[in-house]
């Protein structure tokens, strides 16, 4: 058979065609692992592994009596020193990046007195409190700088200079975190580094022996990214973060940062006694997920979800942790040499955001903790589900531009998506289009199933974030207990938060 | 009708133009209750779950069909191999949905309806008789 010259342009073409569809699925076939843009460093970067890993200092409360705990918190602008020589302008609490750790004792009142000097009106929000609901850091319950003149009209309630949230403390142990929550402006201002840990105990937890003292380790990891001048790089639209909200495109799908940052240090290195050690692993990142394992490989061992204890402990081989999300796991050094490294590295990282943090194992020592099978107790039977609710999270138009919406809507304080009564248990349905961490004020929750099985291997345990990924669907079994009034739920992916993606509930008393 | 000296039966053709239309029914089914979840419809993910069986089932169906064409109707054997491979093909697109590998997942379900679819408009011009 000759092969004609037409026969020859046709195979061509056809091979030509084949690789052109073969390489575009090839080149996306991972998908994404976050739902967000790389905004590149404009700086040279430290190489990893080279600064000591340090944990937040612990807030000393400035009086207790038998009413509660009282601190005090001043939010201000700060310069600091996070790359190796430059100094970055932060806004911290207490001018500092993360905040100083709170440790309340269940059962104790806890007072914080924030007071506001930085540029801007501040919302504080206790993750995972269950909080009373002026407590609790509605998104429009501004706190504004002392002399503020004018209001941004948000409806909620105003306070100038300085006001207390008072926490009751009333919930079982568990690794909280406060954080900013202005309406509109979220993002932007947890990313200059309005972040820090809130660790309620029990002596129910004490009892069980789990690593405790310099052997529970707080672990906030978050991304980012620095421009040019050591700033800290974020493409919002208004950077004096008072008039527009959101960020220039292609950000509206999420921040992400290429530095990698662990209590606010670049890539650090902990030296470790071979010992067991908690790790109160937090992702206080805007958008990036992460899939957190150890090298060499060793298990981490979860104790603690968002809202508490497991029951019992679960070996992982990793963790996938999505904004907002918690895991207390135990690791045991002591499995390792005396000398060794172990990093801990983020599988679903590029380049500069696969490495998170190394351990360097030093001397065996005596290690009194344990890991008991039993952690805590089964969760109280829930009453029957009055209602079941679906909600949907999905891009869509928010007053004309591209935004996120729940069930086609933005967010409206002033308009409740659901009015469940106090004490009712719902299940909520929830679907997404792509990445999006779902976060419940006031409530915990259980994970009842993920697309059409059971709740995923890091839905165990008691929830206030739950992670959908792409056209995922969970439903959450959720008890609206301990405070009436007015709260939200949203996407603690914070571009999506701060561009329409958050709803009100209000638990009727 | 005779050809090569063997008797061909007409009726052959009917099982393999109702099953592969099933099939592909079926198949094209899988879109819609895809779509359908994506929409925010709950329910559907666990439909397209169910339906990924049937549409299976029903191929394999097809593929019992194009046998009997080629050792009944005296047709092509190349249909029965194609529904088998279109088997194939299901079978690792519901392994490859469990692992959610949807960039895979999604190209290789248009692949599929679009073989289903093929087949079953073969089916449809076929005429026993012909050797291809």
């Amino acid at each position: 058979m000759s092969l004609s010259r037409r026969r020859l342009l046709g195979g061509l073409s056809a091979i030509g065609a084949a690789s052109a569809v073969g390489i575009q699925i090839l080149a996306g076939v991972r998908g994404s692992s976050s739902t967000g843009e790389l905004l590149p460093s404009r700086i040279g970067l430290p190489k990893p592994f080279r600064l000591p890993f340090r944990v937040p200092p612990v807030l000393a409360p400035a009086r207790s009596d038998a009413t509660g705990d009282y601190y005090r918190v001043t939010q201000r602008a700060a310069l600091v020193e996070i790359l190796p020589g430059v100094r970055t302008p932060i806004w911290g609490y207490e001018g500092l990046f993360p905040g100083p750790t709170i440790r309340s004792v269940r059962g104790r009142r806890t007072v914080v007195t924030h007071t506001n000097e930085l540029p801007v009106p501040v919302v504080v929000h206790l993750h995972g409190g269950h909080t009373p609901a002026g407590q609790d850091g509605f998104p429009a319950d501004l706190l504004y700088p002392a002399g503020w003149t004018g209001d941004m009209m948000t409806g909620g309630v105003m306070a100038h200079g300085r006001r207390d949230y008072v926490y009751p403390m009333t919930q079982p142990a568990a690794t909280l975190w406060y954080h900013d929550h202005r309406m509109d402006f979220t993002g932007p201002a947890v990313w200059r580094g309005l972040a820090g840990f809130h660790l309620i105990s029990d002596p129910a937890e004490d009892a069980l022996g789990l690593p405790a003292g310099d052997r529970d380790l707080p672990v906030m990891i978050a991304d980012r990214s620095f421009d040019a001048d050591g700033s800290l790089r974020y493409p919002s639209l208004d950077p004096s973060l008072l008039h527009t909200p959101g960020v220039r495109e292609p950000y509206g799908s999420g921040v992400l940062g290429d530095v990698i940052l662990v209590n606010g240090v670049p890539w650090p290195v902990a030296e470790v006694p071979a010992a067991r050690h908690r790790l109160r692993l937090l992702n206080a990142s805007n958008a990036r997920r992460y899939r957190l394992t150890l090298d060499p490989p060793g298990p981490l061992v979860q104790v603690g979800a968002d809202g508490g204890l497991l029951e019992s402990p679960v070996a992982q081989e990793a963790v996938e942790i999505a904004p907002g999300e918690r895991f207390d796991v135990v690791v045991d050094f002591g499995r390792y040499r005396p000398g060794q490294v172990v990093t801990m590295r983020n599988e679903f990282g590029d380049h500069t955001t696969t490495a998170v943090m190394r351990f360097r194992v030093g001397a065996a020592v005596p290690d009194p903790s344990r890991v008991p099978d039993r952690l805590a107790p089964a969760p109280a039977a829930a009453g029957p589900a009055v209602m079941t609710r679906d909600l949907r999270f999905r891009h869509g138009k928010v007053n004309g531009m591209a935004g996120w919406t729940i069930n086609g809507a933005a967010f409206d304080p002033a308009r409740p998506a659901a009015t469940p009564r106090l004490g009712d248990t719902e299940i909520w349905r929830l679907s997404s289009d792509f990445h999006h961490p779902i976060h419940l004020h006031l409530a915990s929750f259980r994970v009842l199933s993920r697309g059409i099985g059971g709740p995923g291997p890091y839905d165990q345990g008691p929830k206030d974030t739950v992670d959908l990924r792409p056209a995922e669907q969970a439903s959450i079994l959720v008890r609206f207990a301990d405070h009436p009034g007015r709260y939200v739920f949203h996407c603690h992916n914070l571009e999506h938060e701060d561009m329409g993606m958050m709803g009100v509930f209000a638990v009727r008393p | 009708m005779r050809v090569y000296g063997r008797r061909v039966h007409q009726w052959t053709r009917w099982p393999l133009r109702v099953t592969s239309s099933l099939a592909a029914l079926l198949l094209f089914d899988q879109a819609v209750f895809a779509g359908q979840f994506l929409a925010g419809t709950f329910p559907a993910l666990q439909t397209h779950r169910d339906n990924a069986t049937y549409a299976g089932l029903a191929v394999l169906a097809a593929a019992v069909a194009a046998a009997l064409i080629r050792w009944t109707g005296g047709g092509p054997l190349w249909p029965m191999f194609a529904f088998l491979g279109l088997f194939g093909l299901i079978a690792l697109q519901i392994a490859i949905g469990f692992l959610r590998l949807l960039a895979v997942h999604i190209p290789l379900g248009v692949t599929i309806i679009l073989g289903g679819l093929l087949l079953t408009a073969w089916s449809w011009r076929y005429q026993p008789g012909e050797r291809s």
